[in-house]
């Protein structure tokens, strides 16, 4: 088998280069595409797991400001308890000679290392026990420019700044794919300390002696009595998938997206090795072997190809990812320790190889019918109908998946997904229809036009009508993710625009704890400064606004609370119901909230109804008005200032909303408050308008990934298309060698070749564009509805436009070269193939 | 119609040896007259048809189409004479697949002519090939000796002067080349169309108004029963 493989490879190596390269462009898109899509959740999962090791079983504290270090006793005492570790962690700023750096500052003592969680395992942290002092992973370390023992580093954490010096910095072997973690840690006193949190933790975490587990979560409970939460020790992972949902499902679908891409890059970088794997069936079954011998031989030539090119395609889907897809946490790193690094799965990889090694299979079988008949020459015989009509049931299978599409639009939009699938189901059983008419429209134009361009065209494409089909599909679906995925993005963008406006629009300048993780303005920092702001001349008032993040059941809401003066006091772009007046009027009297619509479902609360918040100090508020999620995923809560205090029990302040009075500038006013809280506060001064800007400019970066991963597929796709028309092209420069025999010029044989693709690659991408639009509907109602994010529906008919002039325009360019070598073929090629 | 006037074709190989693919070649063909060469594999008919197609310059020599120096035309000029002045009938039948028997037969007429007319042009010639129950047949469903029919109503659709066959009953059996080489015959005598034929099969020289052979370049004179004989023919 093998000896035969080698003596047809140096008959055919050009081509099966080629179809190397096709399944090795598909299954590296694949591999990225999952890449990209796995590394966000496994790098909190890592960390989390970094920091928990074998703890089972955690106490967790219900706000910022974390719960008494004395309950760590009562937890160690309990029965069934082997190991108890406090943890203190505090979301901080750090800043170092070169540089400043969002961190999750982690606090713990020699206890936490008996757990065996890889961050901290060969991390000694008793020698520094009390020591102002802190380690870093080495990325982190190098960013803030911090090389040498004894750095001197700024940590402002909670509005509390102070200093450390570095103790160590982790490397790769002592931390293991930890190492691009956003951490910093240190000792429990000294985390207490630089946080303004004495005699605090936020978490202890617990090991439970074997089998006993559930016992001892009953301890917790009852040791927690409520005010604080007794959760498994992945909780965190939990709250992040829930976070993430909208993002992961995005990437999922562009991970199906890209695999049908890449399948058909490669089927169609497959489907040039066919006439020669036809003439092989042929030849073999001629020579007396069985169908079985055939296909064992058919498939030891996938099983190559496959192999080199699944190899390929694994580099290649490494480094796209290194530097296309590279992970951005974007908004999520507000509420969780996101890392950048990227997470390579045994999945993933599985998942890309299958796709390669199907691809190929599925190819070097396509002849199967020919191998099984009876006539021995079937794959060379010349077929009956090849260019018959559309299938029959290919039509109806298509109408089927089109009507389940808007069954799940109409219905179950939860299910977006699988209506995409169907989507783009429909889309290729249908496409041979769009196709069918295009050429039977040129062909009953063709006459009016004298020239033999169309019709040698339209006879081109009707004589080969399953490559013509795979060529056109694969612009169809890059097409169709562009338009459906770009239109959604744009839609919920504008969404996310109304409500970062609608969230600045009640002050001039904003003052919070600095650090790009306090986006969402949750950390909280005692509000002595109130009465120096309102000293200022530049400032009419000083107000104190108050907000956090809220772990309620597996979502981590955040509860915006404005004072009660301000104005808007909710965000008047984002009710979806309710009057916005009465809502406003109730939440200045108190006792009343706006919830977003997941969390209203979940509860099944209407307007009016009693909920109880799980704040520090259980608080029943009434619901005035139901709203988007405000633009952060898992769900948003809006109450007053007043009442924010009450439920958390403390008056600190999450920022200070500053308002100028008139004729001062905000740039004029910011100025001033930086002045008076002076240069070492680790408080940030920011004008609304610069704070609305970085919302804006974080959630873009949050979607960038899926902005980047369908350009990707866009080019792709032209590649795709390029390549396949161009090596089609090239098979039949024989075809085109009799032509020119016929006396047609080349110029005339290379408008046909042009117009040939026009149709082509119009036809796929138009169909594309056009279920794109019905895909951008899918996606906005899913996003609406589902994760209740604020999108602004429309209908993306410039982006659809955009992409189908882009891809048609790009793969009818790059076919044009290939088609101008081709049709320069000298006529007499015609006479010496015989 | 045609003449070759002491046509030849030197290649230079790679050893620097001169190798004479048609050396010296003189010879004629009458409107409506059939002219059949013969010859074996590697005797330069080959090289000869590509010269009297235009397709091939030649090292010296002439090839003259109706009175006209046809070897050194330009690209253009040799296309607009393949297209319009000369037809190819060849072994292989060059049909487009899943294409029906009249839009095959149009295809050269296409350039330059209406689509309707080209039709109403060439459907008469498709049934004087006795094609007119296929015209509407795609490609693939019609017989060998069909196939070969609509390849010489191409052939013959733009009113050439001169017809170029190589091996056209190659493909065929006794049967059906028969038949092909009766209308080639019957088409051509009736339309004045000078032939140039190709072929190994003996049948086709009862056709042929005169038989020649090429061997090594040369014309020879051709007797079935002696073979091949040096000798300059006109």
């Amino acid at each position: 088998m093998l000896h035969l493989y080698r003596v047809r490879l140096r008959a055919r190596a050009l081509q099966e280069c080629f179809a190397i390269v096709g399944i090795a462009a598909g299954v590296g898109l694949l591999f990225a595409s999952q890449i990209a899509s796995n590394s966000l959740s496994s790098s909190v999962g890592q960390l989390n797991s970094g920091i928990v090791g074998n703890a089972q079983l955690q106490l967790t504290a219900r706000d910022a400001h974390g719960m008494p270090a004395s309950l760590i006793g009562r937890v160690r005492a309990l029965s069934g308890v082997r190991v108890a570790a406090p943890m203190l962690e505090v979301p901080a700023n750090v800043v170092g000679p070169a540089g400043a750096e969002s961190i999750e500052l982690v606090g713990a003592d020699s206890s936490l290392s008996r757990l065996g969680g890889a961050l901290v395992k060969k991390v000694a942290l008793t020698p520094f026990a009390g020591v102002e002092a802190v380690v870093l992973p080495v990325p982190v370390a190098n960013r803030l420019g911090a090389y040498e023992f004894g750095t001197t580093l700024t940590l402002q954490a909670l509005g509390h700044t102070s200093e450390a010096a570095l103790y160590e910095r982790l490397t790769q072997r002592k931390i293991g794919p930890l190492i691009s973690s956003p951490v910093a840690i240190g000792s429990l006193e000294y985390v207490q300390q630089a946080s303004g949190l004495g005699g605090k933790v936020s978490r202890i975490l617990v090991q439970a002696a074997p089998g006993r587990t559930a016992e001892v979560r009953a301890a917790l409970q009852r040791l927690a009595a409520g005010r604080l939460g007794v959760e498994s020790s992945d909780y965190d992972e939990r709250l992040f998938a829930k976070a993430a949902a909208a993002t992961n499902q995005s990437t999922q679908l562009f991970a199906v997206i890209s695999a049908l891409v890449g399948f058909l890059f490669a089927f169609n970088a497959m489907l040039l090795t066919v006439p020669q794997r036809r003439r092989l069936i042929a030849d073999l079954r001629r020579d007396g072997y069985t169908p079985p011998a055939v296909i064992a031989v058919l498939m030891f030539d996938a099983l190559v190809l496959g192999a080199i090119a699944c190899a390929l395609g694994l580099v290649l889907g490494d480094e796209l990812s290194i530097h296309l897809f590279h992970s951005n946490p974007g908004y999520l790193s507000s509420a969780f320790a996101v890392g950048s690094e990227l997470v390579v799965t045994w999945q993933s990889i599985a998942i890309s190889v299958i796709g390669g090694m199907g691809a190929a299979s599925v190819a070097v079988l396509s002849p199967l019918r020919d191998i099984l008949s009876r006539d021995p020459l079937a794959a060379i015989a010349t077929r009956q109908g090849t260019g018959g009509g559309v299938s029959r049931l290919a039509t109806l299978a298509g109408l089927a998946c089109l009507g389940a599409t808007l069954a799940i639009l109409l219905a179950a939009p939860q299910e977006a997904i699988v209506g995409m699938v169907t989507l783009i189901g429909a889309l290729l059983a249908l496409l041979a229809l769009p196709l069918a008419w295009t050429v039977a429209a040129v062909r009953r134009l063709a006459p009016a036009i004298v020239s033999a361009v169309p019709h040698i065209a339209v006879m081109e494409l009707r004589s080969g009508r399953s490559r013509a089909i795979a060529i056109a599909a694969t612009g169809a679906i890059a097409v169709f993710g562009s338009v459906a995925i770009g239109g959604a993005h744009s839609d919920l963008l504008k969404g996310l625009d109304n409500a970062s406006a609608d969230m600045n629009a009640a002050t001039d300048v904003w003052v919070s704890a600095a650090g790009s993780s306090n986006l969402l303005m949750t950390a909280p920092f005692a509000p002595t400064a109130q009465a120096k702001l309102n000293a200022l001349p530049g400032v009419r008032e000083a107000r104190i606004y108050r907000g956090g993040l809220l772990d309620y059941e597996d979502r981590r809401i955040w509860v915006i609370a404005p004072p009660t003066n301000a104005s808007p006091l909710i965000p008047p772009s984002q009710l979806i119901e309710g009057s916005y007046s009465s809502a406003t009027v109730h939440l200045r009297e108190g006792g009343w909230a706006v919830v977003s619509l997941a969390l209203a479902e979940e509860h099944k609360l209407k307007v009016g109804s009693l909920f109880t918040v799980p704040a520090p100090t259980a608080t029943t508020l009434r619901v005035a008005a139901v709203s988007t999620n405000i633009g952060w995923a898992p769900g948003a809560i809006v109450m007053n200032a007043d009442d924010y205090a009450k439920a958390w029990g403390s008056s600190d302040a999450s920022a200070y909303q500053v308002l100028s009075k008139p004729g001062v500038s905000p740039d004029r006013l910011a100025g001033e408050v930086r002045a008076a809280l002076g240069p070492g506060s680790a408080l940030a001064v920011q004008t609304a308008r610069a704070h609305e800007d970085t919302l804006r400019s974080i959630t873009r970066q949050g979607l960038t990934r899926l902005s980047q991963i369908a350009t990707l597929i866009l080019v792709a796709a032209v590649m795709a298309m390029a390549a396949a028309m161009g090596a089609m092209i090239w098979q039949r420069r024989p075809r085109l060698a009799k032509l020119k025999l016929e006396g047609f010029p080349h110029r005339e044989l290379w408008h046909t070749i042009v117009l040939e693709s026009l149709m082509l690659l119009g036809v796929g991408c138009f169909s594309g564009a056009l279920f794109g639009l019905f895909g951008q509907q899918l996606l906005d109602r899913a996003l609406n509805i589902v994760i209740n994010y604020p999108v602004v529906s429309s209908v993306g008919v410039v982006v659809a436009l955009s992409s189908l002039a882009l891809v048609t325009a790009s793969a009818v360019l790059m076919v044009a070269i290939p088609g101008w070598f081709a049709a320069s073929v000298p006529a007499n090629l015609a006479l010496q193939d015989e | 119609m045609l003449e070759l006037r002491d046509l030849a074709k030197h290649y230079q190989t790679a050893g620097e040896e001169t190798v004479r693919a048609v050396d010296g070649v003189s010879m004629s063909v009458a409107p409506g007259e059939m002219v059949a060469l013969y010859g074996p594999s590697g005797s330069g008919k080959t090289t000869l048809l590509l010269m009297v197609a235009a397709l091939l310059a030649p090292t010296s020599g002439k090839v003259l189409v109706g009175g006209r120096d046809i070897s050194s035309l330009s690209e253009r000029e040799a296309s607009h004479f393949r297209l319009r002045e000369m037809g190819f009938v060849r072994q292989n039948f060059d049909l487009l697949p899943g294409v029906t028997a009249i839009d095959n037969a149009v295809l050269k007429l296409l350039k330059g002519t209406p689509w309707k007319e080209a039709h109403r042009r060439v459907q008469p010639l498709l049934e004087r090939l006795g094609l007119a129950d296929r015209l509407n047949h795609r490609s693939e469903t019609l017989s060998m000796g069909e196939r070969q029919r609509v390849m010489i109503a191409r052939a013959l659709s733009t009113e050439p002067k001169l017809l170029l066959a190589d091996e056209p009953t190659g493909s065929l059996d006794t049967q059906r080349g028969r038949e092909v080489l009766e209308l080639l015959t019957e088409l051509c005598r009736e339309r004045g169309v000078a032939i140039l034929l190709v072929s190994h099969d003996p049948q086709a020289a009862g056709y042929a108004d005169r038989v020649l052979a090429l061997r090594d370049g040369r014309l020879s004179s051709y007797d079935p029963a002696q073979g091949f004989a040096p000798a300059e023919a006109q």
